[in-house]
């Protein structure tokens, strides 16, 4: 590695030494207690796999560059050079972690790997040797955001097509629209993925609560956060906020995808509008008596895998209970405590990887379907589109014969 | 199947999760030799914004959308 790249890349570095990165950099005793805590580690004991030994990668550099006795005696203590070794160290480190957090609540020092791992996928980018479809994707996005009118005519007439489907599940009023799109004085703003999944049902429960909503011309993942790249992650961020600003609503709700959540959730907390899950949003609707469900019409015992993004970072888990409640009595949890629900192995890109990742995901998940089949459940409900697609993949893979649900859907099908 | 365009590669995307579609043009691109056409076919009401923005990002060119009903066809000629 040449000078001016490694300094490039220490600029880079310091950019994320904010006083937790810190703290965390400077913090761990090796104590261990992270080693039972990750899902990849639980699935295949490698050391490489342990939250302590993947953030010591970057503490190390950290080490090395950012101390005084790095700078000063490098041979001494524990430092490492930045050198293409340490990059695809760093690349392995980065991208066999999930971001789950687990390893976090286990933590007596409540170090947060995933925020020691940004620092190398930060790294890594400006290195240009993050995984290529990664930075694509989230071009892709920010690109959406700059060309809204190249596309907003066959986006409204592709929204049109689903219309029918919307209104044969909830009949709408003489007049109304089944999927507004770009409603000035709306409410709330329903933020989805680019398929039918994710808008058609959302839509038959909005129009159900008689709520005044208005559907976003964006997608809401935000593939700027799984490359980690805090520039695109702000770029693709505000086109949401400002969509949601023009139109002047109240609340953005972000649909079951838990990292746009997250994002969202985090990152625009001083902004004139609410941000909410739509999980979040389908429990008020129960509670006040907006929507009413038909109760025990599914089949089999019900579990439900906490999307790690929604759940443990994003503190959504007594709603999804609380609208699995309203479906069965028949509902089997994965763990006594949610906080400890294992991760389904898709996050932090992987899954948005594709193929290049199945093998990894599938190793390294084999404790998610364990536990999964401990339930003994039929119906695999989630509220994340990355783990909804990982749960497919193990479901198939380990033969853990369910079926895999999303949350929302299922409070589409029984409404009453 | 448009009558004027001859596609060299056919890519059935319907129904696939996000960010799926996208992911999976990314590679299949790259299958075809440069000038080389993939037709392209979706289901995702998101795709009418994800693959022009996709096509302006990765250097390709979409030479042409069909839709009909919920399906929706592109082709796009690989330029680099």
């Amino acid at each position: 590695m040449d000078d001016t790249t490694r300094d490039e890349l220490l600029r880079l570095f310091e950019s994320k030494l904010k006083r937790a990165a810190k703290l965390y950099l400077e913090t761990c005793s090796r104590c261990g207690v992270c080693v039972s805590a990750c899902h990849v580690y639980a699935s295949m004991p490698q050391a490489k796999y342990i939250a302590a030994y993947r953030a010591e990668i970057v503490r190390r550099i950290y080490k090395r560059y950012f101390t005084k006795k790095g700078r000063f005696w490098k041979s001494l203590g524990e430092s490492k050079e930045l050198s293409e070794l340490a990059l695809s160290e760093l690349y392995e480190a980065a991208y066999s972690c999930t971001g789950c957090r687990r390893c976090m609540v286990f933590c007596p020092f409540g170090i947060d790997t995933q925020l020691i791992m940004s620092i190398a996928k930060l790294l890594l980018i400006g290195a240009h040797a993050e995984p290529e479809i990664l930075s694509l994707l989230a071009d892709t996005s920010v690109a959406k955001g700059e060309s809204l009118e190249i596309f907003r005519e066959g986006f409204l007439e592709s929204i049109k097509t689903l219309e029918n489907e919307v209104v044969e599940r909830w009949r709408v009023e003489a007049g109304q629209t089944p999927i507004p799109v770009d409603q000035k004085g709306a409410d709330l703003l329903y933020v989805a993925l680019a398929g039918a999944h994710s808008i058609v049902p959302a839509a038959v429960v909005f129009n159900a609560a008689k709520e005044n909503w208005t559907l976003s011309f964006f997608e809401a993942v935000n593939f700027g956060a799984f490359v980690g790249d805090p520039v695109k992650t702000r770029q693709i961020l505000d086109r949401i906020v400002n969509e949601a600003r023009r139109l002047g609503v109240k609340e953005v709700v972000i649909c079951e995808c838990g990292t746009a959540f997250r994002v969202m959730k985090s990152m625009a907390k001083n902004e004139p509008f609410k941000v909410s899950s739509i999980t979040e949003v389908h429990a008020r609707y129960i509670r006040e008596g907006r929507i009413k469900l038909r109760k025990n019409t599914l089949e089999g015992t019900v579990t439900y895998h906490d999307p790690c993004q929604l759940a443990r970072n994003g503190g959504v888990m007594d709603e999804p209970r609380f609208i699995l409640r309203a479906l069965t009595d028949d509902f089997a949890e994965m763990s006594p405590d949610p906080v400890m629900n294992w991760c389904c192995g898709g996050g932090g890109g992987l899954v948005a990887m594709g193929e290049d990742t199945l093998d990894f995901r599938m190793k390294s998940a084999s404790v998610k379907a364990d536990q999964v089949k401990k339930t003994g459940a039929k119906i695999l409900a989630t509220a994340c589109e990355n783990c909804h697609t990982q749960l497919s993949n193990l479901n198939d893979h380990y033969q853990m014969g369910v079926d895999v649900r999303f949350l929302s859907s299922m409070v589409a099908d029984a409404l009453e | 199947m448009s009558d004027d365009i001859k596609a060299d590669k056919v890519m059935d995307l319907k129904g696939l999760p996000c960010p799926m579609p996208v992911v999976k043009i990314s590679k299949g691109i790259k299958e075809v030799a440069v000038g080389q056409v993939v037709e392209a076919v979706t289901s995702d009401p998101g795709a009418l914004a994800d693959f022009p923005a996709w096509a302006k990002t990765s250097g390709n060119e979409i030479m042409k959308t069909e839709q009909e009903g919920k399906i929706t066809r592109f082709f796009i000629r690989r330029v680099k």
